[in-house]
């Protein structure tokens, strides 16, 4: 075949190929904005579901997914920088690195209905905690792990010896070089790393649907071992109900908030990764 | 007082830097341990068609089809839109566009999978029924075209990454030599990022393999291989969503249970072998987290 031909129909099928995807994201976009909105109303958001998530409002699942997530990152943050510090500051062996490495992206791949599934058998059945939104939290803290421990490794690795050296030559020992010097700098990519897990677990619905929530009679819970409702399974409570179009457009409804939040945090990580970016050049 | 804080401060990070390795083996030992009943009292029979919880038939292949067919058909349709895509991207989108790019891919792949789920029941389940005459749309091929596009945004990220870290002078010597682009592409990028393209597809099939919200609303549920096997528009099963429909009605501690939870360990080691095998693949081994 004529090279310029090729050249040409190569061309083209890059185009359609774009076209495609703006298409998909157009779309995926559209659809959720144009269900959503209609939805929303600040009646939406203060009020308490009824009938079975047809009317009322969301203000319990908003509640919930915020709770679980808070705690999900309280857990997470003291063994990821710990792991952190450990993977760039003790660690001297190769090999033993490479081994965590592989744990942790291991970690990060297993699917989250197995997180789901473990939680079941592990806390609820064996530790016996029963259905509560404190298991969804440690759960989440385990899906969010990798991430948050990367980005933290990645911060503390990325600053120059120098800075480590010069502060043991004025007697500080490892420990003092650690939270003095290297923690106020590492900290940034652990809030970065947190912030993306947060936009992660937020949205996650496999691993806390059998472990932590319930769908209906959830209020705010006065103990750490009660059951909360969450946005991701409220949508699925009332997709499952697609039949029913007051169900659906709720539905839509909470979509659209709980997009709108895991914008906010995704957004919120690129912020301080950028300003931190400005900070370490100058 | 120093030493102390010291000493306290490596017993901090040593525990937490255990805690962290142990909870995959933790997570595997568990499930190993309650896969046990069905591996000893079913046996083979684990590997036959029939799954039947009434008459204690527990076949998990109707699954593994399901499994298998909707991830072959997600990446059918996601690796050539995706590299197409990211070739347009990191090769002829001009470099300061790139920020939007990225910010795109990372909002479409931001969007939790219970929504793709939604989009799917309202929308594709019901143009696939459509479109096709069927009774339902909820089909093995509509769970398939969702998970394409749930798994487009890794694709392209990956593989524009993959283009972005070749430096320039390929480009420009091949150039010089009267290449025309695409031939460039062809003949010289493409050699060059392979491992990274591996690692994108088989991080895009682990992906695949493990998702649940959305496959699990749209694919019908029905345990039984299609007849015949190429009839990818009636409903099908996958690991995944057998798990999210049924483990919450299982009791603990039943041959039921036990079978159901040696599926997952089946997908855990398939989805971990593939990991590894993707992070092996990626040379730039720069510690950056990938999805």
């Amino acid at each position: 075949m004529n090279r310029k031909l090729q050249n040409n129909l190569f061309y083209a099928s890059v185009g359609i190929a774009v076209f495609v995807c703006s298409l998909i994201l157009l779309f995926l976009f559209g659809i959720i904005i144009w269900n959503g909105l209609p939805a929303l109303s600040l009646d939406f958001l203060t009020n308490t579901s009824a009938e079975f998530g047809a009317s009322g409002g969301i203000v319990y699942q908003i509640f919930g997914s915020i709770l679980l997530i808070i705690f999900a990152a309280l857990i997470c943050l003291p063994i990821a920088l710990g792991t952190a510090i450990y993977k760039s500051e003790y660690l001297k062996n190769d090999t033993v690195h490479k081994i965590i490495n592989t744990l942790i992206y291991s970690l990060n791949g297993i699917p989250s209905v197995i997180f789901g599934i473990f939680g079941l058998i592990f806390f609820v059945n064996i530790l016996n905690m029963g259905i509560s939104w404190f298991v969804g939290s440690i759960i989440l803290s385990m899906m969010i792990l990798p991430t948050v421990t990367l980005s933290t490794y990645q911060s503390i690795n990325s600053i120059p010896t120098v800075y480590r050296e010069s502060s043991s030559a004025l007697g500080l020992n490892k420990w003092q070089v650690i939270v003095q010097v290297l923690l106020p700098q590492g900290f940034s990519g652990a809030i970065t790393g947190l912030l993306i897990g947060i936009a992660r677990a937020i949205g996650e619905t496999a691993p806390i649907m059998f472990i932590a929530t319930a769908f209906s009679g959830v209020e705010f819970p006065s103990s750490f071992l009660e059951p909360v409702s969450t946005l991701p399974t409220h949508i699925l409570a009332l997709a499952q109900q697609a039949t029913n179009p007051a169900a659906l457009q709720n539905a839509w409804g909470a979509s659209l908030v709980l997009v709108i939040l895991v914008i906010i945090f995704s957004i919120s990580a690129l912020f301080i990764r950028l300003r931190h970016q400005t900070i370490s050049k100058r | 007082m120093l030493g102390s804080t010291n000493k306290i401060g490596k017993y901090y990070v040593y525990g937490s830097t255990l805690i962290s390795a142990f909870i995959v083996f933790l997570i595997f030992t568990i499930l190993l341990i309650n896969s046990w009943d069905a591996i000893s009292i079913i046996g083979l029979d684990l590997l036959s068609f029939k799954w039947n919880a009434a008459t204690g038939e527990f076949g998990i292949l109707p699954m593994l089809f399901g499994t298998f067919v909707v991830t072959f058909i997600s990446l059918l349709i996601a690796v050539p839109l995706g590299i197409y895509t990211a070739i347009f991207t990191s090769e002829i989108l001009p470099s300061k566009y790139r920020f939007v790019v990225k910010s795109l891919l990372e909002l479409l792949a931001g969007i939790p999978s219970i929504i793709f789920g939604l989009i799917g029941i309202a929308f594709f389940s019901i143009w696939i029924q459509d479109i096709f005459n069927l009774q339902s749309g909820r089909t093995i091929l509509t769970a398939g075209i969702l998970l394409s596009i749930m798994i487009l945004p890794t694709i392209i990220t990956l593989t524009d990454d993959a283009f972005h870290h070749i430096p320039d002078k390929y480009r420009e010597s091949a150039k010089g030599l009267g290449l025309y682009k695409f031939e460039i592409i062809k003949e010289i990028l493409i050699p060059i990022a392979k491992p990274d393209l591996k690692a994108a597809i088989l991080l895009a099939f682990g992906r695949a393999l493990g998702e649940t919200m959305a496959v699990m609303l749209v694919i019908g549920s029905i345990d039984k291989i299609p007849e015949p096997i190429y009839n990818w528009l009636s409903p099908g099963q996958t690991i995944t969503s057998k798990l999210g429909r049924e483990i919450a009605e299982t009791s603990f501690g039943s041959v039921h249970f036990s079978a159901m939870i040696f599926m997952g360990l089946l997908l855990f080691i398939l989805v971990l072998i593939l990991t590894i095998l993707s992070q092996n693949s990626l040379k730039s081994s720069n510690g950056r987290l990938y999805e």
